[in-house]
């Protein structure tokens, strides 16, 4: 969940977003945590990147806790 | 002209004098049409070869693939193409061998493959007379020494090639060197001329060393590179820049002193642009199946600057657009912005497959400053391009990647 939450606040970073203090598996990508289309694309490939897993291959992912499901399978 | 220096190589080791050049064709006992190896001076006597003898030459890339050649010409093995040379040969100075090469038999073509960044490379044919339009002979030229920045087998080596034989000049290989050597090699050989690609040149940046021997620098092959051409000017103080477009189907068509190319009235009617796309008239084309039309479409977008006479700028390859969720980039675009960031040596722009948005867009950066981050890469950017158009990942490199075309490799 850690390296999650870094990747996550990464990209909000890079956009030029506010960090998200409170990350927990609720936590909405899009209402929660702001992201749009472009973070979430950018999100994947982080992902991808550390875990070896594409999460939004089979379809968009909304929260957290679906994509640690991904990870975590 | 005896102990002139025909080619010279210095990753190999070899320099060819033009007395050694006629020695070795003199003694030719054999002809094989395909030409495929790894040596430039090879590669060379074998084109030289063919127009003395009046056959075709297909050339092949060096680091073909066995499948690439069988699916190209039907066997793997093309050594059993080799053919008894029907005269001897018989040349007396560098001078007679010039004679007889300007004017090969009618018969002679080359034949190259384009180097299409998907599928199987399309044949084209040229005549002398197409490969050599832009190929400029007389005093002016005679004691030219041209740096040597292509692969031998593609059109842009070739017009290199062509416009040095024909004039007896000495022909430096810098293709492939590592940049100090690129350096030494200018230096050493007083080199005068030098046709590269946009990407060649920034490989030698920073221009912290001034190179005077050289008076004419062209680039080509890709878009021009308006950053860079203050740094060639501390780079190369006493060269005129020009900027050329040229292509496998039709050799050398337009040049400029910047990235506007203006249409010759002899051009005029032969030239043409459709929705921003540039379109040859066949009549200045090779020969190859894949023109089934009047007009050749050439894959490139360009931008129109003015009808009369026609100019426009090239804008990018058709095919190089990436499609990031709906929004066309333009990797140039890109590339352009990040170069002009402090720090930035060079760069490579390119997609990635993305479940999200399709594509995106990725970059890889050599840097001069190990305090660029992705953060400040990204933030210099924002300044200037759509936030759709800034790359999701920013990896640092050495080198960038490049094709076998010296050209920024998109895949």
């Amino acid at each position: 969940m850690e390296t999650l939450k870094e990747i996550i606040n990464t990209v909000l970073k890079n956009r030029g977003k506010k960090e998200a203090v409170m990350i927990n598996a609720d936590s909405h990508l899009r209402n929660d945590l702001g992201m749009d289309s472009l973070d979430l694309a950018e999100l994947t490939v982080r992902i991808e990147a550390a875990y070896d897993v594409d999460v939004f291959a089979d379809g968009i992912v909304r929260t957290v806790g679906e994509i640690l499901a991904k990870i975590e399978k | 002209m005896k102990d002139t220096v025909f080619f010279k190589d210095s990753l190999c080791s070899l320099s060819i004098s033009w007395e050694q050049l006629l020695n070795n064709l003199n003694k030719k006992k054999l002809y094989n049409p395909y030409c495929k190896s790894s040596s430039f001076y090879e590669i060379f006597e074998h084109i030289i070869l063919s127009m003395l003898l009046g056959e075709e030459i297909i050339l092949l890339d060096g680091d073909f693939s066995e499948q690439e050649i069988e699916a190209l010409v039907g066997q793997k093995d093309t050594t059993t193409f080799d053919k008894p040379v029907s005269s001897v040969l018989s040349l007396s100075t560098s001078a007679d061998l010039i004679t007889k090469i300007s004017s090969p038999a009618s018969l002679w073509k080359i034949t190259l493959f384009t180097s299409g960044t998907t599928g199987l490379p399309k044949k084209v044919s040229h005549t002398f007379s197409s490969i050599t339009r832009f190929v400029r002979k007389g005093d002016a030229h005679l004691n030219a020494v041209w740096g040597f920045a292509y692969n031998p087998t593609h059109m842009a080596g070739l017009q290199v090639l062509f416009q040095a034989l024909l004039n007896g000049n000495t022909i430096i290989r810098l293709f492939q060197l590592p940049r100090d050597l690129i350096i030494h090699e200018i230096l050493v050989n007083k080199i005068t001329n030098i046709s590269a690609t946009p990407t060649f040149y920034r490989l030698l940046m920073p221009p912290d060393f001034k190179l005077p021997s050289v008076q004419r620098i062209t680039s080509g092959g890709e878009k021009f590179d308006k950053t860079m051409l203050g740094q060639l000017s501390i780079m190369f103080p006493n060269a005129k820049i020009t900027n050329v477009y040229a292509s496998t189907e039709a050799g050398t068509l337009f040049a400029s002193v910047d990235d506007a190319f203006s249409v010759k009235k002899d051009f005029a009617s032969f030239v043409k642009i459709e929705n921003n796309e540039l379109y040859i008239h066949q009549s200045l084309l090779g020969q190859s199946e894949q023109f089934q039309n009047e007009w050749y479409c050439t894959g490139d977008l360009v931008e129109t600057v003015s009808q009369t006479p026609l100019t426009f700028r090239f804008v990018s390859r058709k095919d190089e657009m990436i499609n990031v969720g709906g929004y066309k980039v333009n990797p140039n675009e890109v590339e352009e912005a990040i170069r002009r960031i402090d720090g930035v040596a060079d760069v490579r722009v390119y997609s990635k497959s993305n479940s999200v948005l399709g594509n995106i867009i990725c970059c890889e950066v050599a840097r001069l400053n190990p305090e660029l981050t992705e953060p400040l890469v990204r933030t210099e950017l924002q300044k200037s391009l759509q936030e759709f158009k800034i790359p999701r990942l920013v990896t640092f490199v050495e080198k960038v990647q490049v094709t076998r075309t010296g050209k920024i490799k998109r895949s």
